[in-house]
């Protein structure tokens, strides 16, 4: 098993993009997309940056575990952005070696009593500055053409084509967060120290699997081991101030 | 003009902004008040205290040096170094940073514990037999960041990605082991009896918080002999 990661940029970026059609496509600045390299892999180099989760089976435990876990990320496996759609993001799971791939064959996902995948997000933005421009280039040119100003209709004709011939033209910016689940003690990694998304990881995990994630925090950890609740409000003394013991009793953030 | 004015005047009123006489429906909220809100809400979500008191007692604990906890039969040793953060509700300073070397074991730090600061983040180091292990630790949830592990011994790849997994799980158990030592103290009597007192008085940086240091340490000791006989 090699951790290289990478991957044919053809397919990533959703292919070359297409010889334009409109009228708009002469005035296009060409913009030279960024080289694309191997990702690095957290689980496998570099400084560890995790979340910790404990999960449990929210019905009861699949008899398979390995099967279930492989269809229930292929539920929710990466699609890539449709270009000719509105929509800006794409998230998914994919393997840990080829984030092209969701195929997650047992030869690529188990890894001793580990599972080791990756979700991926895909974003994909048309910048205003480079919208505006290129309108103010079309603007320009058909007035030359024309004689006169383009109407507000043809501005606004012209807007959505600029809009999605830079959309075709535009890189997805990629990125990857890497997940390690131990299957034998239910305890999962999420590399990555943003908590936006490793709540929505959490939530991708917990729809696909039936699972309930609980974040190792103190308060979850007092619960798990049967403290009661009562004898674990603010300390007064510490915090500087009496704190009513309602408020304690809030919704636990750790459970995701 | 006069006809504007009282047109934007009955448009106010109509909208609920401001009362009969002219005045505004809803005072503005003082902004210090509002920021204390959030720092208080902050707190309190998900019990987010206990993370801070758990960072602010291992504080206390390392003092003194030694192991903290077994894992693997191995004495587990902290020591915070670097750069430490106190968030607190009490006072008017609602976050707070200190770096350098020994930072957290400052006077400064140790005064501003004491005026209701709790240590919200801080740099560990953990020292678990032969091995030496650095991490940032999060109070909210107990995220590792920028986690230094030992180095690796094996050479092959498929090995190596073993050893750091093994590797990531013993500093993932050293944590859990801390907080469950913790919860053990926390949810006893002694934790308002005597551990809290004796962390105010080292807070205060006075001899006697150091005796009781060193008594709460023995006590601690005679627990862990009783609790193994």
């Amino acid at each position: 098993m090699s951790f290289r990661g990478g991957a044919p940029a053809g397919r990533r970026t959703g292919g070359p993009p297409g010889k334009a059609r409109t009228a708009t496509s002469s005035t296009l600045t060409a913009r030279r997309s960024p080289p694309i390299l191997p990702r690095p892999m957290p689980v496998l180099r570099g400084a560890v940056t995790l979340s910790r989760f404990r999960v449990e089976p929210a019905k009861e435990a699949p008899s398979d575990v390995k099967r279930w876990l492989t269809r229930g990320l292929k539920a929710h496996a990466f699609e890539p952005i449709d270009r000719r759609s509105e929509e800006e993001r794409a998230v998914g799971f994919v393997e840990l070696e080829n984030e092209e791939s969701s195929e997650f064959p047992a030869s690529r996902l188990y890894y001793g009593e580990y599972a080791l995948f990756a979700f991926r997000i895909d974003t994909i933005k048309v910048p205003a500055a480079a919208l505006k421009a290129e309108l103010a280039k079309w603007a320009a040119a058909f007035e030359k053409e024309n004689g006169r100003q383009p109407s507000r209709g043809e501005k606004t004709q012209s807007r959505g084509e600029i809009r999605q011939m830079l959309r075709n033209r535009a890189t997805p910016r990629t990125s990857t967060v890497d997940v390690s689940w131990n299957l034998k003690t239910q305890q999962v990694q999420i590399w990555s120290a943003s908590r936006k998304v490793v709540d929505e990881i959490t939530v991708a995990l917990e729809g696909g699997l039936g699972v309930k994630f609980f974040g190792l925090t103190p308060a979850s950890m007092a619960q798990t081991a049967g403290i009661d609740e009562s004898a674990l409000g603010p300390t007064a003394e510490l915090i500087g101030m009496d704190l009513p013991a309602t408020a304690s009793e809030e919704m636990a953030h750790g459970e995701a | 003009m006069a006809r504007r004015d009282e047109a934007r005047a009955e448009a106010a009123f109509m909208r609920g902004d401001v009362g009969v006489d002219g005045g505004a429906t809803e005072e503005t909220q003082d902004e210090a008040e509002v920021e204390k809100g959030k720092a208080r809400e902050q707190l309190l979500r998900g019990r987010a205290y206990l993370g801070r008191e758990f960072l602010t007692w291992l504080l206390w604990r390392t003092e003194t040096g030694g192991p903290l906890v077994e894992v693997e039969g191995e004495g587990v040793s902290v020591l915070f170094m670097g750069r430490v953060v106190l968030r607190g509700v009490a006072g008017e300073v609602t976050e707070m940073s200190a770096k350098g070397t020994l930072a957290p074991y400052s006077e400064q730090v140790r005064h501003s514990l004491d005026r209701g600061l709790l240590v919200a983040q801080a740099r560990l180091r953990f020292t678990h037999g032969e091995k030496e292990f650095e991490a940032t630790v999060d109070s909210e949830f107990l995220d590792i960041r920028a986690g230094k592990l030992p180095a690796l011994m094996s050479e092959e790849e498929d090995d190596q990605l073993s050893e750091r997994l093994f590797l990531m799980e013993q500093l993932s158990a050293m944590v859990d082991a801390l907080v469950q030592d913790f919860l053990s103290v926390r949810a006893n009597k002694r934790w308002s009896k005597s551990v809290v007192p004796a962390m105010k008085e080292w807070m205060r940086g006075d001899e006697q918080g150091a005796d009781a240091l060193a008594k709460a340490a023995r006590a601690r000791g005679r627990d862990a002999r009783s609790a193994r006989g």
